[in-house]
C-alpha cells in the first residue's frame, strides 16, 4: 500500500509538473479517489444486485465508437436509475494518453473505457483495469468469439469485456471496378494489377491508400501475411520483423509503394474521406468495423460500396487478421465497479446491445449474433443491400491465430511514424524501415527492464 | 518608455524626512519593525501562489530528473543518468536545432512586420488605423490549436485552399506539408497568429512617446522618415527587446501548431519535432516522466541563456550608444 501511495502522489506531482513547466493542459475529469490494484471484493452477485436494486448510480464512459449512445439509450431504459454519461475522450492514442494521466495521477478516470486490443496489455501490466477472473466473471469465454477473448487475455488473466472485432475486410467502391471493367481482386497479385489498371486509367487515383503514422494497419496487414514479428512472455519480450510473413508483405507494399500504386498518405483527416467520395481511391482494406465510420463521414457515397473478403497470398487459402476492436474494461479507479461492471457486460452480452451496435457499424465480437440468421440475413443499403454481415463472419472466422502485442504497444506505435513511417514515405526499402522501428522498441523495452529475446 | 517617471512619494519602508521623526529612537524602531510586517502581508498571498504554482513544481521536476521509473523494476535514483543521456541525445539535438532555425528566421521576420505595422498605424497617415489595429490583432485572439486546424486546411494539396488556387491555374501546388516546406508553414501560422500581439506592444510603446519631442523635431525640419528613426526607433528599444525575449521563449515552447499538423503529415513531422513536442511523448506516449523532466529541464536552461543573451546583447548596444 505505502509504496503504492507513493507512486501516486509522485505521479500526481509529474502531471503538474510536466503541466506547468512545459505549459501543456493535462485532461481528465471525473472524480473517484480509489487507490488502484483491488476490485473491491465485487462479486457477481454485487453485479446481478446493482441492477436489481433501484438505488440511483452514475457512471461516466469513454468511448469514441460513432452513435454509441442509441446503445446506452436502451440501457438507460431498462435500468432508469443507473445513469451513463457518455464522453469521446479522442480517439485512441488520444484517449490512451488522458486516461494514462488519470491512472498515474490516481484519480480522474472514468468508471468504464473502450480500450482498444492492442494497447490492452498496457493497461493491464500497470493494473489499471479489473481483470474479469477477479469478480466472478472468468468464464464468459463462451460468449465471444475465440479471436475476441484471445485479444482481451494477458497472461492467462482477462482484462475486458470484448465489444468489437475488426476482420480485416477489402471495401471497394464497385462503380469504379464496374468502370474500369476489372474483377475484384482475390489474391494480391490480382490485387497489384487491379492498382496498376486504376493507376493507367488516371495517375491521380490510387487503389487505396496507407498511412505512414498508422502502425495498426500496418501490423494488420504483416498479421494477415503470417507474420508474428511480437512476442511476449511474461517480461520476456521479442520483437523481430524478419521472419517469412513479414517478408511476403514487405516484398508486396515495396511494389505497392515503389510504382505509386497506393498513396502514403495520412488518413482519418478531411482530405481522406474527400477522397473516397471522390473516387481518388477505390478501395479501403480495414477492420469490419468501417461501415460506421464511411457511413458517418461520407453518407454521399450510399449505395456504391462493396465488402468482400482480403486478398490472399495463395489463391483459396483464407488467411485474414484483426484490424483494432476494442474491449469495455473497468477501471480500478472507479468507486462504482459493481454498477459499471454490470454496464460492461450488458453492454457485450445482451442481445439487443449487441444487435444495437452492430447496426451502429459495429462487428460485434459476441457469438450469439453470429449464427442469428437475422443477423447474417441483413441487407445493407449503403452496401447496395449487400448481405455484408456474411462477408464479416466468414472474415472473423478465418482469421489466424497466434498473434501478440507488445506491453508497450502504445509507445512503440507513437514512434512508427518516426521509423517505418519514414520508409513509406520515402519509398525505401520497408525491411531497413522495419529494422529502424525493431530497434527503438528493443531498446525502449530495454530501459523499462523487459527482457529482450534476441 | 525612454525613461521610467521618478516616484513622487517616498516607497513605503524608505526614512521619513529626519524633522518629522519623533526623537525617541526605540519608538522610531516599532514602527519600522510594524512597517516591515505589513509589507511581508501584502506580498504574502502572490508569493504563496508563486512558490507553490511556480517554485515547487520546478524543483519537483529537478527532483523527478534524478530518478528512473520502469515498467518492470520500479523506480530508482540514477544521479545525472537522464541528463548525460539527454546531452547525448540526437533526437534532441535535431529538435533544438530545428527551433534554433525556427527563432533565426521566424522572429526576424515576425517583429519586423510587426515593426512596420506599428510604425503605419502611428504614423497618422492610415485612414481608419483603429481598424488596420483591431485586425491585425485579431489572429491573437484565434486560439493556437484552431489557427493550426484551419492553416492545415489552407495547406492541403488536393482539398485546401491553396491546392485550388494552384489548379485554378493550372499549376502543381507546393507540398507545403512536406519535409521541405513544414517549417516554413509553421513559421507563417505563428507569424499570423502572433504578429498583432507584437505589433499591439511596439504600438503602445509609440503611443507614450512625448509629443513634445514631435513638436522638437518638427520645428529642426526632420521628416517623417526621420522622426521613425531618430526618436520612435530608439524609444521602442525596450519594447522590442521584450517582443525579442518573448519571441524566443514561444520558439522554444513550439507545440501547438506541429502537434496538430502532425495528423496530417505523421511522417514529416516527428515524435521529436521540437523538444517541447519530444518531452510530451516521452512523457505521455513512453511514460518516461523522469528522463522527460530532464529534457524539460535542459530545453528551459537553454530558453533562460539564449532569452539572457538576447538582453545582454541588447544592453551592451544600448550603452554602447549612450557613451557615443
Amino acid at each position: 500500500m505505502n509504496t503504492t501511495r507513493a507512486r501516486l502522489q509522485r505521479s500526481t506531482g509529474i502531471a503538474a509538473t510536466l503541466a506547468l513547466t512545459l505549459g501543456l493542459a493535462a485532461c481528465g475529469g471525473g472524480d473517484g479517489d480509489d487507490t488502484p490494484g483491488s476490485a473491491d471484493g465485487v462479486t457477481v452477485a454485487d453485479i446481478d444486485a446493482v441492477l436489481e436494486s433501484d438505488e440511483e448510480v452514475t457512471i461516466e464512459y469513454w468511448t469514441w465508437v460513432p452513435d454509441i449512445q442509441d446503445t446506452v439509450d436502451l440501457f438507460e431504459e431498462t435500468y432508469p436509475h443507473i445513469t451513463v454519461n457518455v464522453t469521446n475522450a479522442g480517439q485512441s492514442a488520444d484517449q490512451y494518453t488522458k486516461l494514462q494521466n488519470a491512472v498515474k495521477a490516481g484519480s480522474g478516470a472514468p468508471d468504464v473505457a473502450q480500450i482498444e486490443y492492442f494497447a490492452l496489455p498496457q493497461f493491464a501490466l500497470s493494473e489499471a483495469v479489473v481483470p474479469l477472473s477477479e469478480v466472478g466473471l472468468g468464464d464468459l469465454e463462451g460468449e465471444y468469439a475465440a479471436s475476441a477473448w484471445d485479444q482481451v487475455s494477458v497472461s492467462g488473466a482477462q482484462y475486458g469485456f470484448p465489444q468489437d472485432t475488426g476482420p480485416m475486410v477489402m471495401f471497394y467502391r464497385e462503380d469504379i471496378l464496374a468502370d474500369l471493367g476489372v474483377e475484384v481482386p482475390e489474391t494480391w497479385d490480382d490485387f497489384v494489377e487491379v492498382a496498376r489498371a486504376i493507376k493507367a486509367d488516371n495517375p491521380d487515383n490510387y487503389i487505396t491508400s496507407i498511412d505512414p503514422g498508422d502502425a495498426g494497419g500496418v501490423d494488420s496487414l504483416i498479421w494477415q501475411a503470417g507474420g508474428r514479428p511480437f512476442s511476449v512472455d511474461g517480461t520476456t519480450v521479442g520483437v523481430d520483423f524478419t521472419d517469412e510473413g513479414t517478408q511476403q508483405w514487405t516484398e508486396l507494399y515495396d511494389t505497392l509503394v515503389q510504382e505509386e500504386l497506393v498513396d502514403v498518405t495520412a488518413g482519418w483527416n478531411d482530405a481522406f474521406w474527400r477522397s473516397f467520395a471522390d473516387g481518388k481511391y477505390a478501395m479501403w482494406l480495414t477492420g469490419a468495423w468501417a461501415p460506421g465510420s464511411i457511413r458517418n463521414n461520407i453518407p454521399t457515397s450510399e449505395g456504391l460500396w462493396r465488402a468482400a473478403p482480403m486478398p490472399t497470398y495463395e489463391a483459396g487459402t483464407p488467411m485474414n487478421a484483426e484490424n483494432g476492436g476494442s474491449a469495455i474494461t473497468v477501471m480500478q479507479q472507479s468507486d462504482k465497479k459493481a454498477a459499471a461492471l454490470a454496464f460492461a457486460r450488458w453492454m457485450t452480452t445482451s442481445p439487443e446491445a449487441v444487435l444495437s451496435q452492430s447496426q451502429a457499424g459495429l462487428f460485434p465480437a459476441t457469438t450469439g449474433i453470429m449464427e442469428d440468421p437475422e443477423f447474417l440475413g441483413t441487407e445493407d443499403p449503403f452496401f447496395g443491400n449487400q448481405k455484408t454481415n456474411e462477408v464479416f463472419v466468414e472474415a472473423s472466422q478465418s482469421v489466424s491465430s497466434g498473434w501478440q502485442y507488445l506491453p508497450f504497444q502504445v509507445y512503440a506505435n507513437s514512434v512508427f511514424g518516426d521509423t517505418a513511417g519514414q520508409a513509406l514515405s520515402n519509398a525505401t526499402p520497408l525491411a531497413d524501415g522495419l529494422q529502424t522501428w525493431q530497434d527503438e522498441a528493443v531498446s525502449y523495452g530495454a530501459g523499462q527492464g523487459f527482457t529482450m529475446a534476441d | 518608455m525612454t525613461s521610467p517617471t521618478k516616484p513622487q512619494h517616498a516607497a513605503p519602508g524608505a526614512p521619513a524626512p529626519e524633522a518629522t521623526q519623533p526623537p525617541r529612537r526605540t519608538a522610531r524602531r516599532s514602527r519600522y519593525t510594524r512597517q516591515d510586517w505589513a509589507g511581508a502581508g501584502f506580498v504574502a498571498p502572490f508569493l504563496a501562489v508563486f512558490v507553490f504554482s511556480i517554485v515547487a513544481p520546478l524543483l519537483y521536476a529537478l527532483y523527478l530528473s534524478f530518478f528512473q521509473d520502469r515498467l518492470i523494476g520500479g523506480s530508482f535514483f540514477t544521479g545525472l543518468a537522464n541528463y548525460t543521456k539527454a546531452l547525448a541525445d540526437p533526437l534532441l539535438h535535431a529538435g533544438l536545432g530545428r527551433v534554433l532555425l525556427f527563432l533565426a528566421v521566424q522572429v526576424p521576420i515576425m517583429i519586423g512586420i510587426a515593426l512596420f505595422a506599428a510604425l503605419a498605424i502611428d504614423s497618422g497617415r492610415l485612414r481608419g488605423s483603429g481598424g488596420f489595429r483591431i485586425a491585425l490583432f485579431l489572429p491573437y485572439a484565434v486560439p493556437s490549436v484552431v489557427a493550426a486546424l484551419m492553416w492545415g486546411y489552407i495547406y492541403g494539396e488536393d482539398f485546401g485552399l491553396v491546392g485550388q488556387v494552384f489548379d485554378l491555374f493550372g499549376a502543381t501546388p507546393p507540398a507545403l506539408l512536406s519535409g521541405t516546406w513544414m517549417l516554413a508553414s509553421i513559421g507563417n501560422i505563428v507569424t499570423w497568429s502572433f504578429m498583432g500581439y507584437n505589433m499591439l506592444i511596439l504600438y503602445s510603446a509609440l503611443r507614450v512617446i512625448p509629443t513634445e519631442l514631435y513638436e522638437a523635431a518638427e520645428i529642426d525640419g526632420a521628416g517623417a522618415l526621420r522622426t521613425a528613426w531618430s526618436i520612435k526607433l530608439p524609444a521602442l528599444r525596450p519594447a522590442l527587446l521584450l517582443t525579442v525575449i518573448f519571441s524566443i521563449i514561444g520558439s522554444f515552447q513550439l507545440f501547438n501548431e506541429p502537434n496538430v499538423l502532425r495528423s496530417l503529415a505523421p511522417t514529416t513531422i516527428t515524435t521529436y519535432y521540437t523538444p517541447n513536442m519530444y518531452a510530451y511523448n516521452l512523457a505521455f506516449n513512453g511514460q518516461q516522466y523522469n528522463y522527460s523532466a530532464a529534457v524539460a529541464v535542459i530545453v528551459g536552461l537553454i530558453t533562460v541563456l539564449v532569452a539572457y543573451a538576447a538582453q545582454r546583447v541588447s544592453n551592451r548596444a544600448e550603452t554602447g550608444r549612450k557613451s557615443k
